[in-house]
């Protein structure tokens, strides 16, 4: 078997397994338009790599349940048990098929027989024909930009051009390979291939005419597309995307779409005096779209939010009234989510465990008794009673104590516990597992460890698919377990926990590792790393090649699908969360892949230094041992200075230098040094005082200043100064 | 819906582009009124009512800013009338000055015909 029916034969395992799951899934809640979606991805990915490797009666039959699938999501078709079965059954066939060109190359000759079967199980009932989709197969050349980008709405959102490009049918002879040059766009998002005409019976088909429409998103500049594609410019429609345009459609056009969100944000940037007009004309803009389309119905609840927001003086009711029309809208089954709504009402949706508020609830009366408390006092003063700075140090003692813990309960309601995304994972183990003949164990370990909600919920994503891919590519199956002596259940490790002030998602398996040297190779055959470079990198930096875009092996095939899943995209997702990724391999033991994450909001403690006059703070946590030496102890090692601590060298860092710090020195004859751990390295840091400690909500640096090396954050101070947080991994590299 | 006719009023100091509304919006049957700078514009609002205001960024005596400013202080109605700003600029900057001043939507010139009917339309409440 070649390599690209073995990557074939792969692919299809993957997205057979995922489509079962969606569909499962949608079984029970038929409204999530998410499975709904990524089922109907699956099915266009398997139809997709069928055509690729040309088994006709294969893409036919998948055909069959994607239209089944498309017709659900434009809501022409309910999502009904009979639906998910054909659509499950078209899967067994598939499966079956996948097993036996896994075995012998070729799919079964009785294979469009089969195939036929599967296609009427769509074509009953419900009045739509299977196969006979909507769109006429001679693709509109209008219309295209919209389409694609409400197929891939991800992409869309970083799109700057569209293109579609129609090669010649004698192409092939001119020595143009159109996949191949498409694949090689700058900045390429996704792309859609389709026939110009509609397939002829195979033994029609005359394989050396192209007959293809290829359509395609990229990131990369209108000029930079012109320029990639010069030569065949006179068969390329390239559009360059507005801003405005880059979201997918729904029953709402673009435009109007554009508009509605436009009206939000003027409602955000509403000042005092300006208040009235900027409501009353968004209120007026907003009704008139939904009445230019001949949507009264939907122009008149807007019209008394309008109404309300200017009686209230709140934007919010006309705020609520646009979002609620605009969710509602990408809630629909067919319409794509657009403008990011998971995040959004993500962020707004707050599931809480009850104890917590209860806690909350009973400090808000212990605060009221200490309230009171105060007025007490504050009657004795007026009576003129002498001598309460006592009784008022007590008071503000309660009062102190109870606003801190407000201020953790508070907190502790955006954190959830890594729980809340382990969970989805036994499940789908055993599923992505049982397609490929795998068997394993999952381990988990410190779900409790919480994390700030936002980062908790983007987990989900990121480490499926580092989940899948151990199970697909670290993890040898039962026999190749057991040829190496291995137990033939496999380990795959999921563990969370803390470490300062970071949270870390740590994916082990027990598998084979990764092969450094099929790295560098695909590396090279990919356009990656150059061999000079690689022969100057390290095993581990070469193992992280994986993570560069472009290198997924995976890519030839799945790319077509729209579903760009390279670990590429992992990096991608984890540095968004303000994270990193790690690789470690270990040949014929395993990998693990750990996910460094920022703890965004939360208290910690701070120790605050000074050096050269100004004041800084240090994570406590990361702080060893402090220690006043004399100035014998520090001796110079080239150009840097170290100190023997406990027959170990430990490099000093001087604060003053490391920050280019100019001011007037407090320093005595002893230094002064703050040894501190950062991953498992010692250094100390030599500063001028060693001051208080307390507890802190950091808040990362933001705007201009965020990124600054050296500065992890900030926090205010009891003065209402600002105290900005060392980043002790920058300064003790 | 009435079928009165939807009156927009162009405020643009050169007489090129008021052409180009003109033509454009009248031919889709529009009532186009012009003003030729932002201080012009404050006064005609006021007596002419329009559905919608199509404002230029730059124009001598008042700029496009200043008016939306200071038509969105007025009294209603003429504070909530819908405005469309068409500029050449089309900055990120340019963007948020025009919404922290009160536009509701903003379009880059050179505006394709076809586009301006679709959103004057969409902003006055009539079918394109």
């Amino acid at each position: 078997m070649n390599e690209f029916l073995e990557q074939f034969v792969i692919e299809c395992r993957e997205q057979v397994e995922q489509a079962t799951a969606d569909l499962l899934a949608l079984e029970k809640s038929p409204s999530n338009i998410e499975r709904l979606d990524s089922a109907f991805r699956a099915f266009h990915s398997l139809k997709g790599g069928a055509g690729i490797v040309d088994f006709d009666a294969m893409a036919e039959a998948v055909h069959g349940a994607e239209d089944g699938l498309s017709y659900a999501r434009k809501g022409t078709i309910a999502i009904s048990t009979t639906l998910i079965g054909d659509c499950l059954a078209c899967l067994d066939q598939v499966i079956q098929w996948v097993d036996e060109i896994a075995r012998r190359g070729d799919l079964p000759r009785d294979a469009s027989k089969q195939a036929a079967a599967i296609v009427a199980r769509f074509s009953r009932g419900d009045g739509v024909a299977a196969g006979a989709d909507p769109r006429p197969q001679v693709e509109q050349s209008v219309g295209w930009v919209t389409s694609i980008l409400a197929e891939h709405p991800d992409a869309a959102r970083e799109a700057r051009c569209a293109l579609r490009y129609t090669p010649s049918a004698d192409c092939f002879f001119s020595q143009e390979d159109p996949l191949a040059r498409i694949a090689r766009l700058p900045g390429l998002l996704t792309i859609d291939v389709s026939p110009v005409h509609p397939w002829p019976q195979l033994c029609d088909l005359d394989p050396f005419q192209c007959n293809l429409v290829l359509v395609a998103l990229s990131s990369a500049s209108e000029t930079e597309i012109h320029k990639a594609l010069a030569d065949v410019l006179d068969r390329c429609h390239i559009e360059a995307l507005e801003e405005t345009v880059r979201r997918p459609s729904s029953s709402l056009s673009l435009d109007a779409r554009s508009l509605l969100e436009a009206q939000l944000g003027l409602l955000e940037s509403t000042v005092n005096d300006d208040f009235a007009g900027k409501v009353a004309s968004a209120g007026v803009v907003v009704a008139n779209v939904f009445l230019a389309q001949g949507d009264s119905g939907l122009a008149v609840p807007i019209e008394e939010a309008t109404a309300q927001s200017l009686a209230e003086g709140q934007t919010a009711p006309l705020a609520h009234a646009i979002k609620a029309i605009l969710f509602e809208e990408a809630a629909k089954p067919g319409a794509p989510l657009a403008f990011g709504t998971e995040h959004d009402t993500a962020a707004r949706a707050l599931r809480i465990d009850a104890r917590r508020v209860d806690s909350l609830v009973d400090l808000t009366t212990e605060l009221t008794v200490a309230k009171n408390a105060i007025g007490h006092v504050v009657a004795l003063a007026q009576n003129g009673e002498e001598g309460l700075e006592q009784l008022l140090k007590q008071r503000f003692a309660v009062l102190d104590r109870l606003i801190g813990e407000l201020q953790q309960g508070v907190l502790a309601l955006r954190v959830l516990p890594l729980r809340h995304v382990f969970q989805r994972f036994p499940r789908l183990l055993r599923d992505i597992a049982a397609g490929l003949d795998k068997s394993v164990n999952l381990v988990t370990e410190g779900a409790e460890t919480e994390a700030d909600k936002a980062i908790v919920e983007m987990l989900f994503e990121p480490l499926l698919h580092v989940v899948r891919n151990a199970i697909d590519h670290g993890i040898e199956d039962k026999a190749g377990r057991l040829a190496l002596g291995k137990p033939a259940v496999a380990t795959l490790k999921l563990r969370g926990y803390r470490e300062g002030e970071n949270v870390v998602i740590e994916i082990a398996d027990d598998g084979q590792g990764i092969n450094v040297e099929r790295v560098r190779q695909v590396a090279i055959d990919r356009g990656v790393a150059t061999a000079e470079a690689l022969a100057a990198m390290s095993e581990s930096q070469v193992t992280a090649l994986i993570f560069e875009p472009g290198f997924s092996t995976a890519q030839s095939v799945t790319d077509l699908s729209g579903r760009g899943v390279g670990m590429d995209v992992v990096r991608t997702i984890i540095v968004r969360m303000g994270g990193t990724v790690g690789i470690e391999s270990r040949p014929g033991a395993g990998t693990a892949v750990r996910f460094t994450l920022p703890f965004s909001v939360m208290l910690t403690r701070i120790m605050v230094v000074s050096a050269a006059g100004q004041k800084f703070g240090i994570p406590l946590d990361a702080v060893v041992e402090t220690l006043r030496v004399g100035p014998d102890a520090i001796a110079r090692v080239g150009a840097a200075q170290a100190i023997v601590l406990r027959n170990q060298t430990v490099p000093v860092i001087d604060l003053r230098e490391a920050l280019n710090l100019h001011g007037e020195s407090d320093r005595r004859r002893d230094a002064i040094l703050v040894v501190a751990n950062v991953d498992g390295v010692s250094s100390a840091l030599q500063v001028d005082v060693i001051g208080e400690r307390f507890d802190a909500m950091l808040k990362p640096l933001e705007g201009l200043l965020s990124g600054t090396p050296g500065l992890a954050g900030s926090t205010l101070l009891g003065d209402g100064s600002i105290l900005l947080i060392l980043d002790l991994t920058e300064l003790c590299r | 819906m009435s079928d009165r006719k939807m009156r927009v009023m162009v405020v643009d100091d050169a007489a090129l582009v008021r052409l180009f509304y003109r033509e454009t919006l009248g031919k889709a049957g529009f009532i186009v009124d012009e003003a030729l700078n932002g201080l012009e514009a404050l006064e005609k609002v006021l007596s002419e009512a329009p559905d919608l205001l199509i404002v230029d960024v730059n124009m001598p005596q008042m700029d496009g800013i200043t008016f939306i400013k200071t038509l969105r202080r007025q009294e209603p109605p003429m504070a909530g009338i819908p405005v469309l700003i068409a500029s050449t600029e089309a900055g990120p900057q340019d963007f948020a000055a025009a919404r922290e001043a009160g536009a509701n939507f903003y379009l880059v010139k050179p505006i394709d015909p076809d586009r301006l009917l679709a959103f004057a339309a969409m902003m006055c409440g009539v079918a394109a």
